[in-house]
């Protein structure tokens, strides 16, 4: 027991200090030893040297890196644009482990804002030394340069020209995704460039390659956030990226990262003891100009930070309404955890977070519950905590998975606004499918996520949430449907479900698809298509990651194809399943011909020609199958087996021929089971036959002699 | 009850017939003795087939006397054509061997008749019981053609 607590501990501690490393996909965790370079021609094409690939409308220079413009995690390619001569592009290689943001690419493909880099395009496409196929962002270039200098130059803004220069193009961008919906979460002094070369205006970098605040230092983040892993920090809204703007506001005055010196573990410790703002107060010397920003911004409390109104106020040279600087309620006593006293609630969360099992003991003794009473004066959560324990009480034979969930459900009393924590495992509710993603992706597997789900701890999360927000109800909406996959079993649902589900631009994983890279359900075909040329035997062209991101990203429901696909035993309408879900993405988005892919069907096909009966029908679907197949169209293939007049025809028939061959036979039974019954009654009609005939022998004998004597 | 008096009125229709032919008979016995003779002597076997008969419908009685009678009717006609009819003349010409040879055989061949029909008639129903089994299997075999093992399998599963 002590050795199992001893590895939880170890497995808690280590799990959330993941830093990725940007040098191959996955964070060096899954790239290829050798890529196979040319392997792929469908729309890239290396030059004779190598050095270069053609993707989309642009040239790709694999030789000429620009680590200037490197973002996060991404690395920056010069690129030419083939179709247009002026402009200057680069291409920024994402990681093909790590999902993109859709609905920023969607927002910034192709448009200009006044604040934000232009993204010209993106295309997926084989990426050599990947060894697959990645997305591939083409970047305008920003012509004035990195704002942040690599090394420890003098920072080239003036800090009196900060808001002209810095605060008001990114008002204007936030502006602009505010009334999409949208937050950047990639606001940070590193991803600051100037627009121009006079260096008069800037825009920031990149924010689709990758999940929501994966690249931002932790500094950047919120408590909240920052408390999560760095994949599952979650979208956020505006309230994140003004935080994050405030920050970038110090290091620019600063000059440098604030409290780069600390670990994150300190960065949060400080900041839940003092306060975001006093944190970077204590810490470094902000130029008087920015102090009453950077105060603003840095508020803790999201409802008290500077919005628009403040900053446009602070540009025009306005006073504002001042801010708490910590609103954060310290306890007149410390709640001691694994030797180390805290005094705030989300300074003790956390720490419980950090020591899952050596703080079930306090939790389960009610220390915690009698500090929040006495120590703090917290009423509410003391009674929460005293609820959740009395649920312990309640649980059944599997006590330690209810020890966990108290302990999950303490840090989330303590907590409310934090990351849903769990063991290791620590994500925003908003960021639980890129989370997912990252497990899924690097080796950790869906465990974890799937503990977090089949426990309910993200429901006892909404549960605490405070006031009506449309987010939270859309999240919860959203948490329902993951709850209910994750339940299921059969291919379709799942993890799998949820991934695709949650996580927009996440590429289907299965392994017959995978480095094809396939995020729109459009390219799934081509794709298997390409799969089917070295596919066995005996495999399926859809297994359950396939399932299920047809299901997600298909619009069509499918539901009754999973539904079918639940019984695998029952081959006829497996394959029927698999052929008919296959065949509406055909008709739903082509292409026509798939030859290889309707070949690797047809092989499946011998189940489903079992739903005829006859074997003439039989006969003539197995010869049409090969001619169809050749043609490539899988929805003929399935029509010639869904012919439904045709199946009810068979069937009819069928039941016809089952009940004249149940007759016959019977009376073939009778027949033969009759035989000395039938003695009985030849006997019976023998004797009779006998005395009939020698009746009438004697009439006629009689007849004749009386005829005989009158002639 | 409608068993017992059904069995009764049997009982009675038979001792009536019985009672119809012993009246026939003495009737006979004093208007025409000659003929008396001649029918008691020719049916002799007929006589000893319905005492022991005692099947029902006594086919083996009705078999013996058919033919039996045909044997003795000939003679009957002979001597009512005789303008005398008289008992001497009725006696010599019965006890002649081969009028007791016709009577008797023809009595002979009606028992025979009578062992003879049941075999026959059960192989014409045997005969007949074959054609039909071999129509019905040639016909499940025309079905298991058309519509494969998975008759079979259907068959024997709604069987189960």
């Amino acid at each position: 027991m002590a050795e199992q607590a001893e590895d939880q501990e170890q497995d808690v501690s280590n799990g959330a200090a993941t830093e990725p490393v940007m040098d191959a996909p996955g964070g060096g965790s899954v790239a290829p030893e050798e890529p196979e370079t040319g392997s792929d021609s469908e729309d890239v094409a290396l030059n004779a040297g190598g050095k270069s690939v053609e993707i989309g409308n642009f040239r790709v220079f694999m030789d000429l890196r620009l680590p200037e413009f490197d973002m996060g995690h991404c690395k920056a390619f010069s690129a030419d644009n083939l179709r247009r001569d002026e402009g200057n592009a680069f291409a920024l290689v994402t990681d093909p482990v790590l999902p993109t943001r859709h609905d920023h690419l969607v927002f910034l493909t192709g448009m200009h804002m006044a604040g934000q880099i232009d993204l010209i395009d993106y295309e997926i496409a084989f990426w050599p030394p990947f060894g697959r196929k990645t997305m591939v962002l083409f970047y305008d270039k920003p012509s004035g340069g990195k704002v942040v200098p690599r090394e420890n130059k003098k920072l080239a803004i003036d800090e009196h020209d900060i808001g002209t220069v810095v605060v008001e193009p990114l008002l204007s961008v936030l502006q602009a995704f505010g009334e999409k919906g949208l937050a950047h979460r990639n606001i940070r002094a590193d991803n600051l460039f100037f627009a121009d070369p006079m260096r008069e205006k800037v825009v920031l970098g990149d924010c689709a390659s990758g999940p929501p605040g994966y690249d931002q230092p932790s500094v950047y983040e919120t408590t909240a956030r920052m408390s999560a892993e760095p994949a599952g920090r979650g979208s956020g809204n505006l309230t994140d990226d003004f935080y994050a703007l405030g920050m970038m506001l110090a290091e620019l005055g600063v000059g440098r990262q604030p409290l780069k010196k600390l670990n994150d573990q300190e960065i949060m410790e400080l900041k839940l003891a003092k306060g975001s703002f006093q944190a970077i107060a204590s810490q470094e010397k902000l130029p008087l100009i920015l102090i009453e920003p950077v105060r603003g911004l840095l508020c803790d409390d999201p409802e008290e930070r500077w919005g628009f109104a403040e900053l446009n106020a602070w540009l025009d040279g306005r006073r504002t309404k001042p801010v708490q600087a910590n609103t954060e309620k310290r306890a007149a006593r410390a709640q001691n955890l694994a030797g180390r006293d805290y005094y705030t609630v989300r300074a003790l969360a956390q720490a419980i977070s950090k020591n899952w099992v050596t703080a079930l003991g306090p939790l389960r003794d009610s220390t915690v519950e009698i500090w929040l009473r006495r120590g703090l004066g917290d009423n509410e959560r003391a009674k929460a905590l005293s609820d959740a324990m009395r649920q312990l009480q309640w649980a059944g034979t599997d006590k330690r998975s209810a020890e966990d969930v108290l302990v999950a459900r303490s840090i989330l009393i303590l907590d409310p606004s934090g990351p849903v924590r769990f063991k290791g495992f620590s994500a925003m509710v908003d960021g639980l499918g890129f989370m997912l993603s990252y497990d899924v992706q690097h080796g950790r597997g869906p465990q974890r996520f799937a503990d977090v789900i089949v426990r309910d701890i993200p429901s006892f999360w909404f549960g605490r949430q405070e006031g009506y927000s449309p987010e939270v109800q859309k999240q919860q909406q959203l948490y329902k449907n993951l709850r209910y996959y994750i339940q299921q079993q059969s291919a379709g649902y799942g993890y799998e479900r949820c991934l695709y589900a949650t996580v927009r631009n996440q590429h289907c994983l299965s392994p017959l698809v995978e480095e094809e890279f396939v995020i729109d359900v459009a390219d799934l075909l081509p794709a298997l298509e390409k799969a089917a040329e070295t596919a066995s035997e005996d495999s399926w062209p859809v297994d359950r990651h396939i399932a299920a991101f047809i299901a997600t990203r298909l619009e069509d429901d499918v539901e009754g194809q999973l539904m079918a696909m639940q019984n695998p035993s029952d081959e006829v309408e497996y394959s029927r399943a698999i052929i008919s879900m296959l065949a509406i993405v055909q008709w739903r988005h082509g292409p026509d011909n798939l030859q290889n892919l309707s070949h690797w069907v047809a092989r499946l096909m011998e189940p489903a020609i079992k739903v005829f009966h006859s074997k003439a029908r039989r006969e003539r679907v197995e010869t049409e199958i090969p001619k169809l197949a050749k043609r490539g169209n899988l929805v003929e293939l399935y029509n010639l087996i869904n012919d439904e007049q045709e199946r009810r025809k068979d069937q009819s028939e069928f039941v016809e021929a089952v009940a004249e061959y149940s007759e016959a036979e019977s009376e073939v039974f009778d027949l033969e089971s009759s035989g000395p019954a039938r003695m009985e009654l030849a006997e019976k009609v023998g004797q009779q036959a006998a005395a009939f005939a020698s009746t009438m022998i004697a009439l006629l004998t009689v007849s004749a002699l009386f005829l005989m004597h009158i002639f | 009850m409608a068993k017992g008096k059904g069995s009764r009125s049997k009982g009675g229709r038979s001792a009536f017939s019985g009672l119809s032919v012993v009246a026939s008979a003495v009737l006979l016995f004093m208007v025409a003795l000659p003929t008396f003779i001649t029918l008691t002597v020719g049916l002799l076997p007929s006589l000893v087939a319905f005492i022991f008969d005692r099947s029902p419908g006594r086919t083996m009685a009705r078999c013996v006397f058919g033919l039996n009678f045909s044997g003795v009717a000939p003679y009957i006609l002979e001597i009512w054509q005789q303008p005398a009819q008289t008992v001497g003349g009725a006696t010599q010409e019965i006890f002649q061997p081969l009028a007791l040879s016709i009577m008797y055989g023809a009595a002979g061949l009606g028992w025979l008749l009578y062992l003879a029909m049941p075999p026959i008639v059960a192989n014409v129903l045997n005969l007949s019981a074959q054609r039909r089994v071999s129509e019905l299997r040639k016909k499940q075999r025309g079905l298991i053609k058309t519509w494969g093992d998975s008759l079979i399998k259907e068959v024997d599963r709604s069987g189960n």
